[in-house]
């Protein structure tokens, strides 16, 4: 029994010390890119970079506090653009806001007036606010698969 | 007598050990069942404040002087402009968000849920790892526990008889709100 107990206590700190965060934490498959794309390059000329993967580096200046399911990187002058994972699957925590970051993804965009419809259809429900400063009619963000979060 | 003694035994032990785990997922996932409604993982609080003018102060002194008015000395992760007309300084736990020039804060706060975030850590697999492989083994269990409970009582009040409607409930229902989900 008490031979029982200790393997336990044991398996108990292994799961324990696994849980404990590095200086660089990894959210789903990382990143893979060597080189990031500058955001403000992404937004000035986003027809180039659509469905490509792209990795963008910087600032975590906003993100899901619900779900963890996006987060906002930002340059230093304030050009933001979301990377929005698949719910569940990669969890941001809100602690990351405000730490630095690579993300990597598909670069996409959808019209603006279908987000806009979606949200009047499911208007009485409760949304999180957007962070992002989309501009003109295409809302722009990248499909991410994957970050490196500093710590 | 044999095999239903083994089956006894099984669902006495597997389910004494996984209970505390068992109350732990159902307590989660109720919880995470309504995240429309709350958020069972963090308590975000959000508060307004008029700092003053900011008008003159230089962009690299902003983050200082802002801190300063707020009479906070802790040393920020970052402090960037979000625009020409918003400036924001990032706290452990803590954003402060302020417009430009008028100095109107909001100052975010975020802390975990007491309770529920370490129950939905385990429940969610936040932690991945081993703990994905000791989620597996309880999964296991559960399905021990479902099949073995099956078999325990003989007679009208097993499958016999009582337990073999409400097993078969136990189908029909899902299927139900399937078929009327899908349709």
């Amino acid at each position: 029994m008490k031979r029982a107990i200790l393997f336990l206590s044991l398996g108990l700190f292994i799961l324990t010390a696994s849980a404990q965060a590095a200086d660089v934490t990894k959210y789903g498959q990382g990143v893979s890119l060597d080189k990031a794309t500058p955001v403000a390059e992404l937004l000035a000329h986003p027809g180039e970079y659509m469905g490509k993967t792209v990795r963008v580096d910087g600032l975590i200046t906003a993100g899901c506090k619900k779900r963890g399911c996006w987060i906002q990187i930002s340059d230093d002058k304030g050009n933001g653009v979301r990377v929005k994972v698949e719910d569940g699957v990669i969890v941001f925590p809100p602690t990351s806001i405000g730490h630095n970051a690579s993300a990597e993804g598909v670069f996409s965009g959808i019209p603006r007036a279908a987000v806009e419809k979606k949200h009047k259809e499911q208007e009485g429900e409760k949304h999180e606010a957007c962070d992002a400063k989309p501009s003109g009619e295409m809302i722009y963000f990248i499909q991410g698969t994957g970050a490196l979060i500093e710590s | 007598m044999k095999i239903r003694r083994t089956i006894i035994v099984l669902h006495r032990d597997i389910g004494y050990f996984f209970a505390a785990l068992t109350v732990v997922y159902a307590i989660s996932g109720i919880a995470v069942n309504h995240v429309d409604d709350w958020n069972p993982n963090y308590i975000v609080t959000h508060q307004s404040r008029e700092l003053g003018s900011l008008e003159g102060v230089v962009p690299e002194k902003l983050g200082e002087e802002i801190l300063a008015r707020m009479g906070i000395d802790e040393r920020p992760k970052a402090a960037v402009p979000m625009s020409e007309k918003e400036f924001r300084i990032f706290l452990k736990d803590r954003t402060l968000s302020v417009s430009l020039p008028g100095g109107h804060l909001v100052d975010e706060q975020i802390r975990r849920r007491p309770f529920f975030f370490h129950l939905n850590v385990l429940h969610l697999n936040h932690a991945k790892g081993l703990w994905t492989w000791y989620a597996d083994i309880y999964a296991l269990g559960l399905l021990i526990l479902a099949l073995t409970g099956i078999f325990i009582i003989p007679g009208k009040k097993g499958l016999g008889g009582r337990g073999r409607i409400l097993l078969i409930l136990g189908f029909v229902v899902p299927a139900v709100f399937l078929l009327l989900t899908l349709l």
